[in-house]
Parts: C-alpha cells; sequence; structure tokens
C-alpha cells in the first residue's frame, strides 16, 4: 500500500509545474506521514520521508533548469552534481530540516566555457534555493548551501580545497569536513560526485590523525544524561522542562558514526547504513551495533516529534521534545539509548586518547 | 637583629633605671584584658562592617546592568539610615536592660540614643561603645540580606521606611529574644553568632518582600517555566563572596567578644571548614545533576556553608562543621530549584543562602553540640548525637520556627501596608529601563547603559 501510495506521490511532484503545487504535495504528503507516524516503524517512516524530500528537491532543480533554459543561459555546460548536506545528506531529515547543499561540476575545457559554467550554475544554485525556501526548506544558517560560492566549484577546485582542509585542520577546516563526509549527490552526474568524495576519502586515509581532531570538534555535544542517569533537561525558558534531543541524543550518535566509519573507508552516510556496514567489516560487535540501531531508531522517533513551529512560511524546528511528551514508558528507552551513546562516546575518546596521546 | 636590640635596651637602662620597674606602675592585668578584648571586637566589628563591601558586590553582580548603581549606592545609603536608627530605638529594644522581667522576656528597654561611657567601666570586659558597634554591624548584615527579596524592582522610598522598621523593631526584637537577654536566651537557644537573629531574619523579610513584590518582569512564563536572569558580572560576585568570607571571621570569631585563652580561634577554624564544604558540595552537586558545574551555585554554596556554620562555629567538633558545610551547600541548590518551581523570584539567593542554611545551621547545634564545647560557651545542652537526647534539638526548633515567622509576619504587615498605601514597585517602565535611571537619574554605567538606551527601551 505504501508503494501505491509512494508511485503516486512521485507522479504528483514529477508531474508538479509549480511551485504552489509542490508545495501542497509537500503539506499534504508530510501530514499524512506524521499522522502514521505512531502506526509504521520509525525507520521506514524516515525512508519515506527522505525519499518525498529527496524527490521534491530534484523536482525544484528541474523546474531551475527549466528556468535557466527559458531565461537564455541555455542547458548545463558541463556535467555536474547537487549535493546535500547534513540531515539531507544522511537522509535522516525531519519535517522542518533546512537547506544544507552544494554543487561541483567538471571543469571547462577553456576559460570561456568556465566563464559561462560559473555563470550558469549561479543561476541555477541561486535560483534552486529560492525555490525550495518557497516550498518551506529555510536556507542553511551556517551559509553551507549552494547558492554561495564557497560550496560550488568545478571538481578541480573542490579537490583543491579538500586537500587545503585536509593539510590545515583548523576548528574552522574540520567543522568542513565533517560536513563534507555526510554529503551525498541528490542528482546530476554520479561519477563527478563519487570521484569528489574519493579526494575526501584519499585525504582521509592518508591522515588518521583528522580522526582525533574530528572528534574534538564533536566533544562538545555530549548525551543529555547525569551521573545518576537522569535526563538533562532544559532548565529556563519556554522550552523549560524539555530535552534536547537534537543536540543531547541524535547529533553526538551521528558524530560517534560518522567517525568510525569515515576513518573506515565507508562511505555511506546516513547513521543506520554506517552501523550496518560498520558490524559487516567486523568493526562493531553484533550486540552494540544492534543496540546502537535501537537507541538511534528511537532519537529519530523522537526528533520526528520534536516541537516544531511554522515561521513566515518555513517549518523551523527546535530539536527538543516536550516534558509532556517524554512519558514514563518513554524515559527508560530514552536513558537507555543514552547511556549506550555516552558509552560509545567515551570509547572513542579514550582510544584517541591512547593512540595520539593527551592535549 | 636582636642582638642590636639587646645593646639598645642595655643602653637605655643604663640611661634610665627607673624604667625596669615601669611595670609596676602600669595597666593591671584586667586593664589589658580588657584592651585586647576591645581591640578584638573592634577589628571584628570593622570586619563585618567590610562585609557590607561583600553585599554590594554579591547583589550587583547578580543583576542586571541597569540597575547596577541602584543596587550598590543604596546598601551605603541604608547602612547609613540603619546607624542611625539603630543609635536611637534599635539598641535599646535588642540589649536595654531597664524592661521589668516580663516585659523582658519579649524586648528590652532603656539606653536610647545610646550615649555611652567614654572608656570601659571597672570590671567591664570590653567598652560598651565598641558592643555598639559590633551589634550595630550584624543588624545592618541583616538588612542587605532582606534586601535580596526586593532587587531590580523596589522604589527607592521602600527601602528608606524598611530599614526604619526593621533596624528600629524587628531585628531587635528577634536579637533581644536570643542574644539580649529574652525569652529564648533563658530557654538556652544555641545561636553563637546568628544564623538564625542575623540570618533567617533577614531571609523571612526578604521572602515577604518577594512574595509582595511579585517575580520580576520577564523571570516566570505564562505556563509556569522560569526564565534565567542572569547576573551581570560573575567576577564581582566571586569577590564577593571572598569579601564575605574574610568578613565572617569578624562575624564568627568575633562573636566569642573575648580573646581570653584564644577560643575565637576555634570558632574561626570551624568557620573555616564549614564554608570550605559548602563550596565544594554545591559545586559538584550542580555539576552531578545538572551535568554543568555552575558558578553562582558554588558560590551560593560558600555562603551557604558559612550561614550554616555561623551558628554551630562554637558548638561543634571539626568534622561535624565539614558535615554542616557540605550539607548547606547541597541544600542551597536543592532550595534553589524548589523556590524557583513554585514561582518565588529569588534574585540574589537570599532565600536559599540565608534562610534554608540559616535554619539548618540552628538545627545542626540540636545533632552536633558536644558536652565539652558546650560547657565552654556555657549556653544550654549537648546536641542529639552526643547524648543530650532530643532536648536541645526541640528548643532549636522552638527558635526556627518562632524567629522565623515573627521575622516573616512582622516584615510581612509592615510591607503590606506600605503596598496598600504608598505601593512598594516600581512602574513597568521604570522597571524597563532600570532603577538606576529611574530613581536616580544616571546610570552606574553611563557609556555601557547609553549607546543600548538609544536604540531600544528593554534595555
Amino acid at each position: 500500500m505504501s508503494n501505491l501510495r509512494g508511485e503516486k506521490r512521485l507522479l504528483d511532484i514529477t508531474g508538479a509545474g509549480s511551485l504552489e503545487q509542490l508545495r501542497i504535495v509537500r503539506e499534504t504528503e508530510q501530514g499524512r506521514l506524521i499522522a502514521s507516524l505512531p502506526d509504521v516503524s520509525v525507520i521506514e517512516a524516515v525512508e519515506e520521508l527522505n525519499g518525498l524530500h529527496d524527490a521534491l528537491i530534484r523536482r525544484a532543480l528541474e523546474l531551475a533548469e527549466e528556468e535557466a533554459a527559458r531565461l537564455g543561459y541555455g542547458a548545463p555546460p558541463v556535467p555536474y552534481a547537487y549535493l546535500l548536506f547534513g540531515s539531507g545528506g544522511r537522509s535522516e531529515q525531519t519535517a522542518s530540516s533546512d537547506q544544507d547543499s552544494g554543487l561541483v561540476y567538471a571543469d571547462a575545457r577553456d576559460p570561456a566555457e568556465a566563464e559561462r559554467a560559473e555563470t550558469y550554475f549561479r543561476v541555477l544554485s541561486e535560483r534552486t534555493v529560492q525555490h525550495l525556501t518557497a516550498l518551506g526548506y529555510p536556507p542553511c544558517e551556517g551559509n553551507v548551501i549552494a547558492s554561495n560560492p564557497a560550496w560550488r566549484l568545478p571538481i578541480s577546485a573542490w579537490e583543491r580545497k579538500l586537500d587545503d582542509w585536509f593539510s590545515e585542520p583548523s576548528w574552522e577546516n574540520v567543522r568542513y569536513l565533517l560536513i563534507v563526509a555526510d554529503g551525498r549527490c541528490l542528482a546530476g552526474d554520479a561519477a563527478l560526485a563519487e570521484r569528489w568524495k574519493n579526494r575526501f576519502f584519499g585525504d582521509m586515509l592518508s591522515r588518521p590523525v583528522l580522526a582525533r581532531r574530528m572528534l574534538e570538534n564533536t566533544l562538545r555535544h555530549k548525551m543529555l544524561v547525569g551521573v545518576f542517569g537522569q535526563l538533562l533537561v532544559e532548565r529556563y525558558g519556554e522550552h523549560a522542562g524539555s530535552l534536547d534531543i537534537k543536540y543531547g541524543a541524535y547529533i553526538p550518535m551521528v558524530n560517534v558514526f560518522r567517525l568510525l566509519a569515515v576513518r573506515a573507508n565507508i562511505r555511506e552516510t546516513g547513521t543506520l547504513e554506517r552501523i550496518r556496514a560498520l558490524r559487516e567489516a567486523g568493526l562493531l560487535p553484533a550486540e552494540t551495533a544492534d543496540e546502537a540501531t535501537e537507541a538511534f531508531a528511537l532519537f529519530l522517533r523522537l526528533r520526528l516529534l520534536s516541537i516544531s513551529r511554522s515561521e513566515d512560511g518555513q517549518w523551523i524546528g527546535t530539536g527538543k521534545i516536550a516534558a509532556g511528551q517524554l512519558d514514563v514508558s518513554l524515559r527508560a528507552p530514552l536513558k537507555k539509548a543514552l547511556r549506550l551513546g555516552r558509552k560509545l562516546q567515551r570509547q572513542l575518546e579514550r582510544e584517541m586518547q591512547h593512540r595520539f596521546g593527551g592535549r | 637583629m636582636i642582638k642590636k636590640s639587646l645593646i639598645g635596651l642595655g643602653a637605655l637602662l643604663v640611661l634610665f633605671p627607673t624604667m625596669a620597674f615601669a611595670a609596676d606602675e602600669g595597666p593591671s592585668a584586667t586593664t589589658l584584658d580588657m584592651g585586647l578584648n576591645a581591640l578584638w571586637i573592634l577589628v571584628a566589628a570593622i570586619l563585618v562592617l567590610l562585609m557590607q563591601g561583600g553585599f554590594i558586590l554579591l547583589e550587583t553582580g547578580s543583576t542586571r546592568m541597569k540597575n547596577a548603581g541602584h543596587v550598590a549606592g543604596k546598601t551605603i545609603f541604608t547602612v547609613g539610615l540603619a546607624s542611625l536608627i539603630y543609635w536611637a530605638v534599635g539598641y535599646g529594644f535588642a540589649f536595654g536592660g531597664d524592661a521589668g522581667e516580663t516585659l523582658n522576656k519579649f524586648i528590652g528597654m532603656g539606653n536610647f540614643f545610646f550615649d555611652p561611657s567614654i572608656l570601659a567601666g571597672e570590671g567591664e570586659s570590653y567598652p560598651s561603645t565598641i558592643f555598639f558597634v559590633f551589634q550595630l554591624a550584624f543588624a545592618a548584615v541583616s538588612l542587605s540580606i532582606a534586601w535580596g527579596g526586593f532587587a531590580e524592582r523596589a522604589k527607592l522610598s521602600v527601602y528608606l521606611i524598611f530599614t526604619v522598621i526593621f533596624t528600629a523593631v524587628i531585628y531587635p526584637i528577634i536579637a533581644h529574644w536570643i542574644w539580649g537577654g529574652g525569652w529564648l536566651a533563658a530557654d538556652g537557644s544555641q545561636d553563637y553568632a546568628g544564623s538564625t537573629v542575623v540570618h533567617l531574619t533577614g531571609a523571612m523579610a526578604a521572602f515577604a518582600a518577594t512574595i509582595l513584590l511579585k517575580p520580576r518582569i520577564g523571570k516566570f512564563n505564562k505556563d509556569g517555566s522560569a526564565n534565567e536572569i542572569l547576573g551581570h558580572n560573575q567576577v564581582f560576585t566571586s569577590l564577593s563572596v571572598l569579601i564575605l568570607w574574610v568578613g565572617w571571621f569578624g562575624f564568627n570569631a568575633g562573636s566569642a567578644v573575648s580573646v581570653g585563652e584564644g577560643f575565637f580561634g576555634y570558632v574561626a577554624f570551624t568557620t573555616q571548614l564549614g564554608a570550605a564544604g559548602g563550596a565544594v558540595a554545591a559545586l559538584l552537586i550542580s555539576w552531578l545533576v545538572k551535568g554543568k558545574a555552575d558558578i553562582p551555585t558554588m558560590l551560593n554554596g560558600a555562603l551557604a556553608g558559612l550561614v550554616a556554620i555561623t551558628a554551630s562555629c562554637a558548638y561543634v567538633e571539626p568534622w561535624a562543621a565539614v558535615v554542616i558545610g557540605l550539607i548547606a551547600g547541597v541544600l542551597v541548590f536543592l532550595v534553589a530549584q524548589f523556590f524557583e518551581k513554585v514561582r518565588v523570584d529569588d534574585p540574589i539567593s537570599a532565600l536559599s543562602v540565608h534562610g534554608a542554611a540559616g535554619i539548618w545551621g540552628t538545627l545542626a547545634n540540636g545533632f552536633f553540640a558536644t558536652p565539652k564545647l558546650v560547657e565552654q560557651v556555657g549556653v544550654g545542652k549537648a546536641g542529639l548525637f552526643y547524648g543530650g537526647g532530643g532536648e536541645q534539638l526541640w528548643v532549636q526548633f522552638e527558635s526556627v520556627v518562632v524567629c522565623g515567622a515573627f521575622a516573616f509576619a512582622a516584615s510581612f504587615i509592615v510591607l503590606w501596608v506600605v503596598k496598600q498605601v504608598i505601593g512598594l514597585r516600581v512602574t513597568e517602565e521604570q522597571e524597563i529601563i532600570g532603577l538606576d535611571l529611574s530613581e536616580h537619574g544616571n546610570y552606574g554605567y553611563p557609556e555601557a547603559m547609553k549607546k543600548a538606551g538609544n536604540t531600544t527601551t528593554s534595555v
């Protein structure tokens, strides 16, 4: 049944000729998915939701391409790939995720073509970002977005940039590398995206110490569980009593498995896929993998339930879950999941300490 | 060096042989004893007065910039006013000895507009002038504790009125009950330096004030959740705690009001242990429970340790002083959370630091007072853990309840009347622009506030 609905939705999206239509599809489909949440497994729900987001973003990109052609910019002068970062890159978007995106395009054969490509992809990216904003995806606050020229480069420039970041691993640069690690090709030339990702992993594997820098960059987000096993809730403000699921549970878990995956040359970007791949590679005991999957599924579920509001037509998520929603049946498994996350975090910390010494 | 002095001394003896016999005609041992006492009590009084510097920084650091000048300056003003009132009537009600036996149980009489003899009289172990200054400094501390409940929203005129009544009547009555020969003193209530008399009394006045004034604008949301109104300067707050801590040696060790065989040294010693326990326990408990080690909580813990040990510093063994401090540190953290939950705005944590820890410190005597120390001080009996049974605990409990209830009720009535007649609180607009401007016409931080003031009124 869900397949049938999925196909119909895809038809709706690919058939949508305007942003208004797309927005209506998003609203109805998202509403239906959230309503069905108690009945379906959260993993399926997240998959379906991300399938919806992917299709919407692809369609927005197509509309932008058509518009560029209408405006006289022609067809793409060289092959390109539209990249998603952040939760989009990991296929873990909620109903209220923002846009984190980038673009890579093939190197031009001559300067004239290079200039044309630059103009074309500027227009294409700007249009796409505008369309997505109109669909209710707020632009990334950190400006990691295709309309920002820093994240829209020809492949050789991208490769130079990655090399630079790796050779100068300052806090800012390591942050960029963590973003790239979750990058995924959404549309366009998959081989180009593959080449881009190869450069990242080539650099990564030749510099094992980067793993420690990456860990240091992510340690400030701790699992929100106290020494007595108590939940560390917000104490003040309008969300007093709520738990910051995003930064106190979900993100730390993402960080742990991203790090374990990238240093093992595992290319998956989704956290659950990373866990599976780590287990298959014999890098994660089966029991831990099962527990981690269960814990992460719970975090995903709570994240979907977290407070979101609509602001100027944008869906804005707070990533926090209200105290009222944290009933007794949820608390025990949540605490268990948080403790597991904390254990994994500490294991990694200790290992880095052991391998590279303290700082 | 010694050699040189000896040679010098020898030379003097040769020149003035009578000097060697001067001791015979000099001050008697009693006079010397009196002089040493006087010196120590005056030093202690100065230390206690210096604690006002601590309160200035504590209250200012814990509140916002727009009220800084007001919060700091009003302390000096009220200390001045309190001194005049205490001199005129407060001291007489607390320590005057002219009341009849029945009346004296409740209030002292005499020594109004105190006009002391200029020297210590025959048989007095210190001059009454110095005792007055010492006691006055205590009254002023109690008053400054009360201001915690008024902070950032009470009108200046209310400070004036409350200073008069608190220093003239409320504080002196409680001081009389326990220290001035009143009915609780007769019961053997142990409150060495004033966990109840000074701290609980001040805290209860703060409690009455904060209830009547209602929370500051923006402290609580409609759904009952609290917002954090951060103080503007944690460095001030930390420094304030150090000043108070040092001043507390005058407060507690000075309360020995004698040098004698050096018992005041023991009091200073337990004081240090109590304060240390409070600081350590509060930081650890906030770290364990909230996941972050909270600086304001730790600072409050140090103060709570000091407040708690104030009643018990002369009655308990060193290990007990540590335990009293540790418990006070945990208590202050829990009680602060409780008051926030029941939507009582306590900007300077007066209720948890001086109230809860004051109660705990007073009760602690009922558990930890040792027979030997009780004998040394000569007040009350040993505590529950030293074979004294529950008797002393009951007396301690009684003093806490009676003094707490009286201080609260009296303050509440006074402030309630003021509220009906002239109102307690500045207008919403005045509170938003800040009391510096509304009550005094100038900001405490003119350069910092001017810029913000030009662009928005919600500074």
